[in-house]
């Protein structure tokens, strides 16, 4: 049952996929009308990645909790 | 009661945070004492050089992101930093991280938390009261909940990223010990078959789960924390544009 609980939770990180994807699509749209913010852009698309991947952190963490404490 | 004082039991996450901190004071000690005996008119160099170069960074970052209006949160921020971003590398030496215990990122998502309303405290006053029930009293109950949104989202992506490299970690030493004992147990005995394959592949693993997760949290904490806190000063550009505008339209 734990690891039932575990699998349903882990599908939180369906979404966060998802927009970490639209994240890096704009990003490199950005870079390849303007290269010249190539830099910016590239530190703010990994600060963005990082910040939607959150969301899957949640449900990881949902998800170990539920293996080793439930 | 002296004597449970001094049997005091604390976790292993709490005595690494312990030496950090620990690390934290002797540098900054190290760092003042240097500044002291400093000629400010020759260039620094090694450890001062560094020090001065992150004063002056996170007090561009904190001047860009909150204002002019407030002033002397560099020192605020870039002591969160500086701990967790140490703290999040001590799992690098073998110790437990500090971070995989819930207390140290709730305690660091405290410390912000506090920043915030007690900063929206100081420039709204007694206004500060009405945010609760904006836009009409009804709305008190979801607004008291909303209060927090903050502080989990906070604490619990530190202690997320933190505790899931931890177990990944784990589950890669544990099946890389088995792989190398199936391959090698044969050819070396007394149960040290399992340490050949592990070397050779964890440390790019550390690489992302704990140098590069420590270096992205780190810049995500500060950064938001430092949003957080400039949103809830009033802007005071804001104002008197609208301030214009109104008196334009009037005027016509």
């Amino acid at each position: 049952m734990n690891i039932l609980a575990a699998a349903i939770a882990i599908w939180g990180v369906i979404p966060s996929g998802a927009g970490e994807a639209w994240v890096c699509v704009h990003a490199i749209d950005g870079i390849s009308r303007n290269p010249e913010a190539a830099n910016t852009l590239r530190n703010n698309m990994i600060l963005a990645c990082a910040l939607v991947e959150t969301t899957a952190i949640y449900s990881l963490l949902v998800s170990i909790l539920c293996i080793f404490l439930g | 009661m002296f004597d449970d004082f001094l049997k005091l039991e604390l976790s292993g996450e709490v005595i690494s945070s312990l030496i950090v901190m620990g690390i934290i004071i002797i540098l900054a000690i190290i760092v003042g004492i240097m500044a002291r005996f400093q000629d400010p008119l020759k260039k620094p160099k090694g450890l001062l050089f560094l020090a001065e170069l992150g004063v002056d960074f996170f007090d561009n970052f904190t001047k860009g992101m909150i204002g002019t209006k407030l002033s002397g949160f560099g020192g605020f921020i870039m002591a969160i930093a500086v701990y967790l971003f140490l703290s999040f590398i001590f799992g690098l030496t073998g110790l437990p991280s500090p971070m995989t215990n819930m207390a140290v990122p709730l305690s660091l998502g405290l410390l912000a938390f506090f920043g915030i309303h007690l900063v929206s405290l100081r420039f709204t006053k007694a206004k500060y009261f009405k945010r609760y029930i904006q836009p009409f009293p009804v709305f008190l109950p979801i607004n008291m909940l909303s209060m927090w949104a903050p502080l989990l989202s906070l604490t619990l992506r530190l202690f997320g990223n933190a505790l899931s490299g931890y177990v990944l970690m784990n589950i890669v030493y544990f099946a890389l010990e088995n792989l190398s004992e199936m391959i090698f147990g044969g050819l070396v005995s007394g149960g040290w078959g399992g340490i050949f394959i592990a070397p050779l592949i964890a440390p790019i693993l550390h690489l992302y789960f704990d140098l590069f997760s420590a270096f992205i949290q780190t810049t995500i904490f500060i950064s938001l924390t430092t949003i957080f806190i400039g949103q809830e000063i009033p802007d005071e550009d804001d104002a008197l544009s609208s301030n214009i505008q109104l008196s334009r339209e009037g005027g016509k």
